[in-house]
Formats: C-alpha cells, structure tokens, sequence
C-alpha cells in the first residue's frame, strides 16, 4: 500500500471541451459525486468554488451519504466576465479585488467543511503578445492579491497550481522555480503548491526534482496527477503512460521527503469513461508504487544518486519487471 | 521594379469559422454568428479578399452561400471538409477502424469535391484532426496509414479536377496526430500517388512541429506537393493561432520570401487565427496590413546580394543586411 490517498476533480466528471470537440454529458454535482464514490480506489473529491458549492447544504449530504472527503476547494479565477484581462495580476483593481474575495470566500468554505486546503490555477494571468503586459507591474499585483489572499486566515493553505500556457501562450505562474519566488516573496506559511505533474513535464522539467524542491521549503501542499508527451500539450493522460521512469522517480521522491497528502487525478476521459480513466489512473500509480517496493525502497534510496552506480541500478529495475510479485499485479 | 512578391501577389482569405464562436478547454470566446453575418465581416476587414469556406457548417444553403459570396465581392480560397464533428467519428475518421465511418467520410467528402467543382474551386483541404492516438497502443500504425491511404484515394480519384490537401498538425486534439509532420504527410501523399492529393502548409502547425517553416514549404514544393498555405503564429509550444510574425518574425519574413521563389504565385493565402475576444474583423486587418508589411519587407531582399550572402554562409553578415531592409 502507498502512503498516499487518492481523490477526483470533479470537473472532469462532467462536459469537457478543447478547442475542436466536446467529450461526455453535463452532470450535476450529486450525479459527479455518486461516479466518483463508484471509482475504485478513489476517497476524496476536489470541487469547484463557486460552481459546486450553490447549495453547501447539499454538498455536505452527498459527500456523507458517499463516504467521501473533500480533499481540496479549487477556486476558479479564470471566469472570462472578471478576469479577461487577467485576475491576481490584473491592472484593474476591480478584478483584483474579486480574485482575492473568491480566494477568501473558498478558503472561508473549506474551513467550513473542515479542511484547511484551497487550490487555484491562475490561468487568467498571462498573456499572448509580446508588448501586451507591463510584467514588472504585472507581477507586483499578483504577488500582493496572493499575500491579501493569505492573510485572511492562517488555518487554511492556499495551493498555487502552476501552468507553463494555456489558454494564453505564457501563463506567468509557468514552472516551480516562479512558485517558489512568489512563496519567498509573499513570506507566508500558508502558501505553497499544488504540484500538477502534467505540468511540471509540460514546462520541461523532471518532477522529482520540482516536487523535492517545494518539499524541502515545506511548499508542498498538493499534488494532481497525470502525464503528457512532455512537448508542450497539457494532454492529462494516465499517469506513467509517458513518462514511466519519470513517475517512479517521483514517487520515490514523494515518499522520500514525506509528502502524506492526496495525489488527485486530473485525468482527460474523452471518450471513455471518467470513472474508468481515474480508476485506470489510480491502478497505474499504485502499481508503480509497488514495483518500487519490489526493487527495495531502502536499495533504491541507496543506489539513486551513487556514482557510477546507473548501470546497476537499471540492472536491478530489469530484475525487478520481470519479478512475480510485479506480474502478480498486473493481472489481478 | 517590380518584385517577385509584388508581381505574382499572393491574395489573402478569412477562414469563416474564426469568425464566429470558438472555444478552449477554459475559456469561450465570440458569438455564434451565421454565415451570412461571417460573410459581411468578411467583407468588411480591410485586405480581405477571400474567404475559406467550413463545410457543413457553411453549406445549409449552397445556392445562398453563392450568391451571397457573389454579392459582397469575395474570392474562395478553398473548402475546408471539417472531419471532427462534436459526436461523429470520435474514434478516428479517414483512419477509424470502423469500415462505416470511413465510408461515411469518403462520401461526404466527395460531396465537397463535387460542391467545390460546381463552384469552380479546385481546392478542398482537410485537417485530419480525429486521426491520431493520444496513448501508446492505442492504434495500430500500420493498418490506420492503410485504411488513410485507401480513403484519401478514393476521394481524390473521385473528382480529379479538384485538389485534395492535407493540413498536417503535430497534436491536439489528439496527443499524437497520424498526419504531424511535413515530412511524414509528404511521404503519404507520394505513396498513395494521386496526382491531385497533396499538402497544406498551415505554417503554426510547422512551428509547432519543431518545423523551419521555409524549408517545409521547399520539401513539398520540390515534390510537387505544396498544394496550400495557411498563416498565423506560434512560440513552438502549442498552436496558438496568432497574427503572422508576432512571435516568429525573421521565420516569418524567411517563408514569405521563399514562397514565390518555390512557384506559389498568384495564389491564395488563408488565415487561420483566433481572435479571441478581440473583435474578429480588427484583428484579421490588423494581421493583412501586418503580414503585407512583412511581405514589403521581404521583398526588399535583393535575389543576387542574398544569392551572395547565402553562398558564403556567414550568419552575422546575413542578418547585418537583414537589419538594414528594416
């Protein structure tokens, strides 16, 4: 067993879209709510504020009656009708000032339900032309509406997703390293990340080395699971379907420095089934997870970073695929 | 003097989808509008002398659609055959391994061609956007090229006075496109052999192949393949669709240097870019005055001088001088 627990977006439960085609019906929360406690595996489910949560009431039952736990309130601060021209970072203070009361109503939510996370993709601040920002402003707004943010209360932590692009070229929240500024510079104990995987490959990086950067300065808050083809496309596909050597790292890494939160699916079921892509998903990584057992965490600790010790190491992972316990597994 | 550019001017062309509603994963942008309305835009954006047509969302009424086209002055560049439909052949559509909706396709793709010969355009083009796999095992290469090849065949050999062009695309919506590269869709089109099948070069799509655009355009132009062009822009992350050379200038400048030089003269060029929510005719003015400049800028470059510079190979030279056309 994996240290980790693992929970749903319910976004992509329901009407997904890209710029081409729609996949799967519009469902009601109550509908997303019961396909998430039938997913195998799954025990906790990220929810959209405002959008989810018009009757908390409501909210609450469902989430009783399917034995499932919030695991984070994802504020949504993209909204085109306030944040066109952006939403923490905004030149207009008007959409500064409702960035940051969305920020504080979620955080004021999650407190009510008992948990002290909230996660947000600042997907409305970036840009797509050169010339189009005043980037030297842009980022003082951002980092004041974060720390105006966080300061309402200290008993729940505020998650930043970072994202390299999408829907604009340049998302200025775009890779770890800018994370870690904004966290510095902020200087708050409740702002970290939540470390989407998919996005760390889409911004060219190993994740193992990103997620054991934000643990070492205890900014690791969350993490959403996925992979891509690691050139550019956000794709959300099944976890190590890509990049399998590079999950196992990263679970290693996870492990390693401690990290004992959720590990929530951001899965694209297209066409298939949301429940069968999450349950695929959490399956993929559990295995993963076990053929690191198989190796040896203590062997692997051991032989990760030794001089010389590559060849080895990839010696024993042969082994170790080939092993009954793996196969075991895979079949079962 | 004229220059090549000037003497055998390339006329530029509104995609009419992008004038009206378009999406993202996160965000929508513009009104639905109805043809009609597309066509006045259209009209209306200054440098316009086009449109490309979406086909079926343009075609309820083709003897309107001509007459309004008639009406406001506007050339057809081409017809675009949209063979992802929310709902419809999901699971692939020239490649799908469903017998049934390959033929679904290939039917109503010929329809096009016979539309695009009773209008007297010798041009469909098509962006094979279903036909791709986003995970590994998910296709079997071999067979989709297979059923690909036979379908684009029977199309193209159904009305051979029409061309049929390919618009390769690295990914999206599919992680991994079957047709994503010049190269590769170059290599398809030479093995099915159809004289009048060829390639679209939407330039975004070759940036975000990893593509040098002007040597793209001079492999297919050297088969006798280069059939389309489409421009726009992007950082080489992702097609971002936007205006021609606000990212990739001197790229920019490079490909409309080559292209009349590769024989695509007095021809047509369409746009494809999102205006997002910006108003669509500003933006494509904006984008025909814009790339129009690109285009007097590169026809400043003197044929025998960069014939020079060329041969000597020296970069530093060869940008000096291209600073000095600014």
């Amino acid at each position: 067993m994996s240290p980790w627990k693992y929970c749903a977006n319910a976004s992509f439960y329901g009407l997904r879209r890209d710029r081409f085609t729609e996949y799967q019906p519009a469902r009601s929360v109550a509908d997303k709510i019961a396909l998430i406690a039938a997913t195998p595996g799954l025990s906790g489910v990220e929810l959209k504020y405002p959008f989810d949560f018009a009757d908390p009431a409501l909210v609450r039952s469902l989430l009783q009656d399917h034995q499932l736990t919030l695991s984070a309130v994802n504020v949504d601060i993209k909204d085109a009708t306030y944040f066109r021209d952006g939403a923490l970072s905004a030149s207009k203070v008007e959409a500064r000032d409702k960035a940051v009361s969305l920020l504080r109503e979620g955080m004021d939510m999650a407190a009510e339900f008992g948990i002290d996370l909230v996660s947000t993709c600042p997907l409305a601040d970036g840009h797509d032309y050169p010339f189009q920002t005043q980037h030297q402003i842009a980022w003082e707004h951002f980092i004041e509406s974060v720390r105006r943010a966080a300061v309402h209360r200290s008993d729940v932590r505020l998650a930043l997703e970072f994202q390299p692009h999408e829907p604009h070229a340049r998302i200025m929240l775009s890779n770890v390293g800018k994370v870690l500024y904004v966290c510095q510079k902020v200087g708050l104990a409740n702002v970290g990340a939540n470390f989407d995987v998919g996005h760390s490959f889409c911004a060219r990086e190993n994740p193992a080395e990103s997620a054991a950067l934000l643990a070492t300065e205890n900014r690791l808050f969350y993490v959403h699971s996925n992979d891509n083809t690691g050139e550019g496309g956000d794709w959300d596909m099944i976890s190590g379907s890509v990049h399998f050597w590079h999950w196992i790292e990263l679970l290693m890494t996870l492990d390693a420095v401690g990290y004992r939160g959720w590990i929530g699916g951001d899965i694209m079921p297209k066409v298939f089934g949301p429940d069968e892509a999450y349950a695929t998903n959490h399956r993929m990584v559990e295995m993963m997870w076990t053929l690191t057992e198989s190796f040896g965490r203590e062997r692997l600790a051991e032989l990760t970073g030794k001089p010389g010790a590559i060849p080895a190491l990839f010696q024993q992972w042969t082994e170790t695929l080939r092993a009954p316990s793996t196969s075991a597994i895979a079949t079962s | 003097m004229h220059t090549l550019i000037e003497k055998y001017r390339n006329k530029y062309a509104v995609i009419t989808g992008f004038y009206g509603r378009q999406g993202n994963r996160f965000m929508e942008y513009q009104p639905q509008r109805s043809i009609a309305e597309k066509l006045q835009m259209a009209a209306r954006t200054t440098g316009c002398e086009g449109v490309e047509l979406c086909y079926p969302d343009d075609f309820a009424d083709p003897a309107a659609l001509r007459s309004m086209i008639k009406d406001l002055g506007l050339g057809v560049s081409a017809l675009n055959f949209r063979s992802r439909r929310p709902g419809q052949w999901m699971r692939g559509a020239w490649a799908s391994e469903s017998a049934a909706d390959r033929q679904a396709v290939i039917d109503d793709c010929r329809r096009l061609m016979d539309i695009a010969s009773e209008m007297g355009v010798d041009r469909v083009t098509n962006c094979p956007l279903n036909d791709g796999a986003d995970m590994v095992f998910e296709m079997d290469y071999q067979r989709a090229y297979d059923h690909a090849a036979a379908a684009f065949e029977a199309v193209a050999s159904h009305q051979k006075n029409v061309r049929l062009c390919i618009e390769y695309k690295p990914n999206e919506p599919r992680a991994r496109s079957l047709f994503d590269t010049a190269g590769g869709t170059l290599a398809f089109v030479q093995m099915v052999g159809s004289a009048n099948l060829g390639v679209t070069l939407d330039i975004g799509h070759a940036l975000a192949a990893g593509e040098r655009p002007a040597q793209s355009a001079a492999l297919l132009a050297r088969a006798g393949k280069l059939f389309y062009v489409q421009l726009n822009d992007n950082d080489g992350a992702f097609d971002w669709d936007l205006p021609p050379g606000v990212l990739r200038f001197w790229e920019t400048i490079e490909f409309l240097h080559v292209l009349p030089r590769l024989g695509y003269v007095n021809d047509w060029c369409s746009f494809d870019i999102v205006p997002k929510e910006f108003d669509p005719v500003m933006v494509y003015s904006n984008s025909f005055t814009g790339t129009r400049k690109l285009e007097s800028i590169a026809s400043r470059i003197d044929d025998v001088r960069m014939a020079e510079l060329v041969r000597a190979r020296n970069p530093t030279e060869t940008m000096a001088y291209l600073f000095s056309l600014l």
